[in-house]
């Protein structure tokens, strides 16, 4: 486990290999052929796997048949905001989902800085838990919730669909942020105890404080969890208003299965907000520490 | 001892060899660990226990209770005991179900792993905008499905759809991708890898940057050819990261219900219905919440089960 390197044995810099000068340069134009030959091989592969994608793109801005617009545009796009409820939808997402990440953050990260730090019976056997139950589908348990949800008018509501995407969330989340936590040298929670912080003061303002990544990759995943869930809001949606965007979508794309501009319209309104999530805040983001948890206890 | 990957900073504080102060570290070691930290420790772990148990532990108990039950969704119902199990187990379009979700899972993992390997690697070397690239691929992992499923369906559904089209045009005759029912179901697991194939990238990719390649240079110096360190150095390093994404993503393909419900709803002929689709007609379609329970039951001793054995296996495994 030394330092992390990505020079490539083949065209990387050959550290400490004092070669002859002729014989390097012969190697390093085979490299820059290998790279060249590479980044094609890689362009046509990503081409190929982002055609579906595409297709939402290009259908959406292409004008509708019987439509007067010429080349691309927008009218589809503004077309389903006026035609359907996706603003109402779109709105109840965001609601649902940034809800969701900041309570299952809330939850998992002191769950997790007590998952890195105690080491007892106890606290592995909670760590088991969590690994059970996020095991399980959510089949099993959406039945008896929709029974529960219904007697407490947690059913059609999207307080009551937060609630099961936080405890649906929180597992992982809590592995992850317990990833992270493991990086933070304990030293830095030493010092502060010694300035006579405690465990809690500690864990706020020291370990907290230096776990930025950790939290906004938590929250990624969170976010796209809640995001893009179809089998609960399914299951707990009954009205048009109060629909989340997977659930209004695929209402209107069972009623309008011809109309292909519409529904990529509505498409790209749908993957829009994860797609900019991640793009901004994609070098946050690492799956390597779900592992790693797992791994660890 | 750079890296900070979780991984390795849990190796490390597991065998004991935390070096003063760096990486992670437990509060064990340290006279803190008076009743005082404890109770601080409870009361951060008490949310998550509490929303563990109401929304995660109760309902899975109830579950018991509706299984053992020939109730609906109104009415709990009267107690049949195992009937319901007996229904499930002796139908055979359970045990079809069964076996599509274990090839849909065995696809789904390995033919996930393949390309999310062979894409780690590649992009491991040096290529021009190799960033924007790894970027790019993470795309269909990051789109939702219902989005992503309407795109497949527009590019394949009916004969006149784009790819069947080319193929046409090609000669080839006009494959009909969702309604004939083995070529539905191959559809369904390459639209399954097309969804996965990201989340191993990114696994392997994370695992392959730990990887210290000066390795590789004595290699080739001993005259190891490139397969040869790919399986004598590659593989093995990554072999941990491998594992957990393996059980990670059984546990997400045997689970998973949108990319098949929303890609083909099941059909043709009940050609891709998978135990979780099963599970969801029955409840929520032909209304025999006994039935449906039972099956999501059955899927979850199973997956208890394996999830608690290949728990212990990791543990096993990253100790040694």
């Amino acid at each position: 486990m030394s330092a992390v390197l990505h020079a490539h044995p083949e065209t990387g810099p050959s550290l400490g290999v004092a070669g002859p000068q002729k014989a390097r340069r012969v190697l390093s134009e085979a490299g820059m052929r290998g790279r060249w030959w590479r980044f094609t091989l890689i362009l046509a592969i990503t081409a190929i796997v982002l055609v579906p994608i595409m297709v939402v793109v290009v259908l959406s801005l292409t004008p509708a048949p019987g439509s007067t617009a010429t080349g691309l545009t927008f009218e589809n796009i503004t077309g389903v905001f006026s035609k359907t409820l996706a603003g109402t939808w779109l709105q109840n997402s965001l609601i649902t989902t940034l809800s969701t990440v900041v309570v299952s953050v809330a939850v998992a990260a002191p769950a997790g800085y007590v998952l890195s730090r105690g080491r007892s019976k106890a606290v592995s056997g909670y760590s088991l838990l969590l690994f059970v139950m996020q095991s399980l589908p959510i089949i099993t348990s959406v039945v008896p919730l929709f029974i529960l949800f219904a007697g407490m008018g947690l059913v059609d509501n999207l307080l009551g669909l937060t609630i099961i995407y936080v405890s649906s969330t929180m597992t992982v989340a809590t592995w992850m942020m317990a990833a992270y936590f493991d990086s933070i040298p304990i030293s830095l929670e030493e010092a502060s105890w010694i300035d006579g912080c405690s465990v809690f003061g500690s864990f706020m303002k020291v370990v907290l404080r230096n776990s930025l990544p950790g939290v906004l990759s938590t929250a990624i995943f969170a976010f796209l969890l809640a995001w893009n869930d179809y089998l609960v809001a399914i299951v707990f949606l009954r009205s048009n208003e109060i629909f989340t965007l997977p659930v209004g979508v695929q209402s209107f794309f069972q009623q309008n299965l011809t109309d292909w501009s519409g529904v990529m319209a509505l498409a790209v309104v749908m993957m829009l907000p994860p797609i900019i999530v991640f793009a901004t805040l994609n070098k946050y983001f690492s799956v390597g520490g779900i592992g790693g948890s797992l791994a660890g206890r | 001892m750079s890296s900070t990957t979780a991984q390795s900073g849990l190796a490390r504080a597991r065998r004991g060899l935390a070096p003063g102060g760096s990486g992670g570290g437990t509060l064990n070691r340290k006279s803190k660990l008076s009743g005082q930290t404890r109770r601080t420790f409870f009361w951060l772990l008490l949310p998550s226990i509490v929303l563990l148990i109401l929304i995660n532990g109760y309902p899975l108990i109830y579950a018991g209770v509706q299984a053992t039950h020939d109730g609906s969704l109104i009415d709990t119902g009267n107690f049949v005991g195992f009937d319901n199990f007996a229904t499930v187990l002796t139908a055979p379009a359970f045990w079809k179900a069964a076996q599509f979700t274990l090839w849909f899972t065995i696809v789904g993992v390995f033919g996930s792993w393949l390309v999310g390997l062979g894409l780690a690697l590649l992009l491991r070397t040096k290529i021009p905008a190799g960033g924007t690239f790894k970027v790019l691929l993470l795309l269909p992992w990051v789109v939702p499905i219902v989005v992503s499923s309407t795109a497949w369906n527009w590019l394949v559904a009916t004969p006149d759809s784009l790819i069947p089209s080319i193929f046409r045009n090609l000669g080839l005759g006009t494959p009909l991708f969702l309604a004939d029912p083995h070529l539905a179901a191959v559809m369904v697991m390459i639209f399954k890898v097309w969804v996965s194939f990201p989340f191993m990238m990114m696994m392997i990719s994370a695992a392959l940057a730990s990887v210290d390649t000066t390795v590789y240079e004595a290699a080739s110096m001993d005259g190891a050819s490139k397969w040869q360190q790919f399986t004598q150095i590659t593989l093995p390093m990554i072999a941990r990261s491998t594992y957990i994404s393996w059980i990670l993503m059984t546990i997400f393909c045997v689970n998973d219900f949108p990319t098949i419900y929303l890609l083909t709803g099941g059909g043709p002929v009940d050609a891709t219905t998978s135990l979780v689709v099963l599970a969801y007609r029955s409840v929520f379609q032909d209304f025999q919440t006994g039935t449906g329970v039972a099956i999501a039951f059955l899927m979850t001793l199973t997956l208890v089960i394996v999830s608690v054995f290949l728990y212990r296996q990791i543990r096993k495994s990253s100790v040694e």
